[in-house]
């Protein structure tokens, strides 16, 4: 690409708080460039996984590329790269950041500023990204874009009253945006002469094509034929095609300095394209390989196992290929008493887990048992060591620790100041230390919070939005670890220690959530041929007891006319029901009981 | 041996509880069936030449509620069709409210000799709620006349707010009536039937009460000689019913009519649930089925184990190792290791023990 048409360049992305419109806004741009013929369009046309539709939200990057004939007369071509809302893959945001030069950041005109419309702005601001700000949602009848537009101001710092107020809803003032992407946002700046640098932002795994890695090229150019190689792996790979996104795949010549694009390169090991690296070429390699990004932390870890032991290596293949597109989940080989052989896997937050779960489950076909989540603990024990503990079954006897400490976040919920007494409330069972208290505007008060981490992970999120009628957001970054009381809680069956359902609690909840959890397990685990005691104990001090009775009646009525295959299909279901779980010691399980001592409310 | 069922599809009225086929408003349509019925024996016995059968069954619906020219004209077909030994067992199940002295002398001559009533209850008040049509004195009525017979009675246990007190009722009527043989059913709120919204309501006991008032009926017979030799049925000794043995024991056996059976020749087949298709395919010369499963290999000896477990003398180990030419406690090590306790095994048979038999279906899908 010639130097003056890079000037008629842009790339750009979308931030904004989940639900105020970024996949809409997505869609309309696309549809005004023309990029997609309208009968093609599916509604939230980047939302490519079922789980996204399903949920409205948007969990993965997915570029497109669109051409502009602008007022002025030029055209122009902008690459447009979703990203997703949800505290749990703020990581995931940060990557198409490093992509871009500009970000439209979208305010709901009635909800104003969000928990995450601030923290993609800071996100979005740290990578020297220039912000154009969109009031979205004025055909709704409780719009206030005027008042929005003083909070962009107030809050954030951005001039609000240039902000287009759209609908992208049904398009009003949408073109009015696409004018300002031209004005506001600059175009990239790269050398096509340098050697390569191309910044591998994401990667998914074709079985055709191998590994297709999406790239933005900072400097130089790649073409088919080209030999490359990466930063991290010494491996050289001949690249076979290069391409842009419509947005689905469409191969080109040549990709340029400051393009984004992909390139495959028929790489079959998922290992040798990790997400942050630099592309280079091997006959004119880079001196150096670009920033690349902070290397997240997960933050909540949960086993997973197949139902089937012998279904291991499946999930081995699933969750790699995972991690190809997803860089931030982590795990390792992992093995359970109660379950055998799995994985101690590692995420960002519980939604970004329970995806995890049901991509397995729908991706891949696979049963697997996820075990309650942990945070990661500082264990310091007597012969003056530390561990880091994230499997509560790892955490050593009680004798060897001297004290253990725990993840503390900062935690900032947005709300509207009718509900600051329920939030206080909560944030207080949650073990909550107030910190601050601002006033956004009459309508909406920011509180910040210390809260442990580990009890985040259970239902704060829930309990929030239940006690504020969905009004209240929240977010969170990690702040510390401190020094906690904190003790192993395991649960027997029929006088067995299940190591899977051990969970680390605060010794002040133990005794509560014992019981909570035996309740639960009661009320999961079916009635078997024995009675079955469910203990709740710690340090081997029973807290808490329920019994599931044993079963008295299970058999099937009298035969009709002598119909034996209606009986045997009842019973195959049966026994296909009876394999959905699993045998711990001598108690069948069904895989979801270890899952559900997560949903329990202790608040009594 | 082999057994032989017919299936009548008509009854006065329909029981809140009843999920089979069986249809009050068509009666109209009993010549017509009854006509395709024996158009079916007919194909059946050209199809089958060779079978020999011990026992002949008319189950319902409502048997004795068709007019008794009907049966009498099967059992004539059946005897000109097919080979029938002479100690054949020859049942008719009957409701209490339609036995009259005509009827029960057209059957004998038939060569009926075992009778099945269904009393369910002693109590008036119940059977009213289930929409049953006759009373308790009904029931005497019918025992009476059949004195002397070899007859059965079903009882229904889980039944409203019921109490051992009200099983007790109704097992001492049956015993006083002199019935040699007794059914305890429990019964089933099946989606569809009147009954299932009373379950839904929780007007119905639950698992355990049923369980109690189960327990309390086999102790109950038991004490009365009446001793059980399938989960639900219970009878002096050689008073078992040969035609519900035969199904447990693997047996063939032809089936007549809608929603009728059969297994043959490791084949299983059930005819349409639908008089109209029934009376459609028969009437243009073809057969009824609607299911038709070739049964080989493993799964012939699950269904052997399945079915053989439901009774008391469970499996016999020397007819196991003759049809599958390995020892039961060889074939099924495995799962003998982990749920063996369950069960009483000698070197001739292996069965459920008596106190797990009520819930074999958790044994029994081991051995599927």
């Amino acid at each position: 690409m010639a130097a003056e048409k890079k000037e008629n360049l842009r790339n750009f992305c979308i931030i904004a708080h989940i639900d105020h419109g970024k996949s809409t806004l997505a869609d309309r741009i696309i549809e005004m460039t023309g990029q997609v013929a309208q009968r093609d369009m599916e509604d939230q046309l980047l939302d490519s996984m079922d789980l996204e539709r399903e949920r409205g939200i948007t969990i993965k990057l997915t570029p497109v590329r669109m051409s502009y004939t602008a007022k002025d007369g030029k055209e122009y071509v902008f690459n447009l790269i979703d990203t997703p809302g949800h505290v749990d893959f703020t990581y995931e945001v940060s990557r198409s950041l490093a992509a871009c030069e500009g970000a439209i950041l979208i305010v709901d005109a009635s909800q104003g500023i969000e928990a995450q419309t601030l923290a993609n702005t800071y996100l979005a601001l740290d990578n020297n990204l220039e912000l154009l700000p969109v009031i979205n949602k004025i055909d709704l009848l409780s719009a206030r874009p005027d008042e929005v537009a003083k909070e962009i101001e107030d809050v954030i710092g951005l001039d609000g009253s240039s902000a287009p107020r759209i609908s992208a809803k049904d398009g009003t003032n949408v073109e009015e945006v696409l004018e300002q992407i031209v004005k506001v946002i600059p175009p990239p700046v790269g050398d096509d002469d340098a050697p390569l640098q191309a910044l591998i932002f994401d990667s998914y795994y074709d079985n055709y094509k191998g590994v297709i890695c999406f790239v933005r090229i900072v400097n130089g150019t790649v073409s088919a034929g080209c030999k490359i190689k990466t930063f991290m792996s010494d491996k050289v790979f001949d690249v076979v095609e290069v391409g842009t996104f419509d947005p689905h795949l469409r191969p080109k010549q040549t990709l340029t300095s400051g393009e984004v694009g992909y390139i495959a390169a028929s790489i079959k090991s998922i290992q040798d394209t990790t997400v942050g690296d630099t592309i280079t070429l091997v006959d004119k390699p880079a001196p150096e390989p670009l920033p690349g990004y902070k290397k997240v932390q997960p933050v909540v870890f949960s086993g997973i196992y197949p139902l089937d032991g012998s279904k291991f290596n499946d999930l081995k293949d699933a969750l790699l290929k995972l991690k190809l597109n997803d860089a931030s989940l982590t795990f390792e080989p992992d093995n359970s008493v109660a379950l055998g052989f799995g994985f101690r896997c590692g995420f960002l937050g519980l939604l970004h887990m329970e995806i995890i779960q049901q991509r397995l489950e729908r991706e891949f076909d696979l049963d697997i048992i996820t075990t309650a989540p942990s945070v990661s603990y500082k264990v310091y024990k007597t012969d003056k060591t530390m561990v880091m503990v994230n499997n509560p079954s790892h955490l050593p006897p009680v004798s060897d620790i001297e004290y253990i400490e725990e993840p503390i976040v900062k935690a900032s919920i947005y709300s509207p100041p009718d509900y600051l007494g329920a939030i206080m409330d909560l944030c207080q069972e949650k073990r909550g230390v107030f910190l601050d208290m601002t006033y956004l505007d009459a309508s909406r008060v920011r509180l910040t919070y210390k809260l442990p981490l580990n009890e985040i992970i259970y239902d704060f999120f829930d309990g929030l939005k239940s006690r504020t009628k969905g009004y209240a957001s929240f977010d969170y970054e990690l702040d510390e670890y401190e020094r906690s009381d904190l003790v192993k809680l395991d649960m027997m069956l029929n006088g067995d220690i299940c190591d899977a359902l051990s969970i680390i609690v605060h010794r002040d909840k133990a005794y509560a959530r014992g019981r909570a959890i035996g309740e639960k397990l009661k009320d999961v685990i079916p009635r078997q041929m024995f009675e079955i005691p469910i203990q709740a104990c710690i340090g081997g001090k029973v807290i808490a007891r329920e019994t599931v009775k044993a079963l008295r009646k299970d058999v099937l009525a009298k035969c009709y006319g002598g119909d034996i295959t209606r009986k045997k299909k009842l019973l195959e279901k049966q026994k296909e029901g009876k394999k959905k779980m699993r045998r711990l010691g001598t108690v069948e399980v069904p895989s979801e009981a270890f899952m559900s001592i997560l949903k329990i409310d202790t608040d009594d | 041996m082999a057994g032989i069922y017919v299936h009548v599809p008509f009854c006065k009225s329909k029981c809140t509880y009843c999920d089979f086929a069986s249809y009050p408003k068509e009666v109209g349509k009993a010549e017509l069936y009854f006509a395709c019925l024996y158009k079916e024996m007919k194909a059946r016995a050209a199809q089958y030449p060779d079978m020999i059968f011990d026992t002949v069954y008319f189950g319902g619906g409502t048997p004795s509620f068709v007019d008794e020219k009907y049966i009498t004209g099967a059992m004539r077909l059946i005897r000109e069709k097919f080979y029938l030994s002479d100690d054949a067992e020859i049942t008719i199940e009957i409701n209490p409210g339609t036995l009259t002295e005509k009827k029960l002398a057209a059957y004998k001559s038939a060569g009926i000799n075992r009778f099945s009533l269904g009393l369910q209850s002693a109590d008036d008040a119940m059977l009213a709620r289930l929409n049953r049509i006759h009373t308790l004195q009904d029931y005497y009525a019918a025992a009476k006349l059949l004195e002397g017979e070899n007859f059965s009675a079903d009882a229904l246990i889980g039944l409203f707010d019921q109490t051992e007190k009200d099983v007790e009722n109704t097992l001492s009527a049956i015993i006083e009536s002199g019935a040699s043989h007794v059914s305890v059913y429990a019964l089933k709120a099946e989606e569809g039937t009147p009954i299932f919204s009373n379950y839904l309501n929780g007007d119905l006991p639950d698992e355990d009460a049923v369980a109690d008032l189960y327990e309390f009926a086999v102790k109950y017979l038991e004490k009365r000689e009446y001793y059980r030799y399938e989960v639900s049925n219970f009878a002096k000794r050689g008073r078992e019913s040969r035609h519900n043995l035969n199904y447990w024991r693997r047996g063939e056996y032809l089936g007549f009519g809608v929603a009728a059976s059969s297994h043959v020749a490791n084949r299983r087949f059930t005819n349409t649930e639908i008089i109209d298709d029934y009376v459609k395919c028969i009437i243009s010369g073809h057969y009824a089925e609607i299911s038709s499963d070739e049964i080989s290999g493993d799964e012939i000896t699950a269904e052997y184990v399945m079915l053989a477990l439901r009774t008391a003398e469970g499996i016999d180990a020397h007819d196991f190792k003759a049809r599958f030419g390995v020892d039961f406690t060889e074939r099924y090590a495995d799962v003998l290791r982990r749920h063996g306790r369950y069960l009483d095994i000698t070197d001739d048979r292996i069965r459920i023990k008596p106190e797990y038999l009520y819930v074999q279906n958790s044994i029994i899908i081991e051995f599927m």
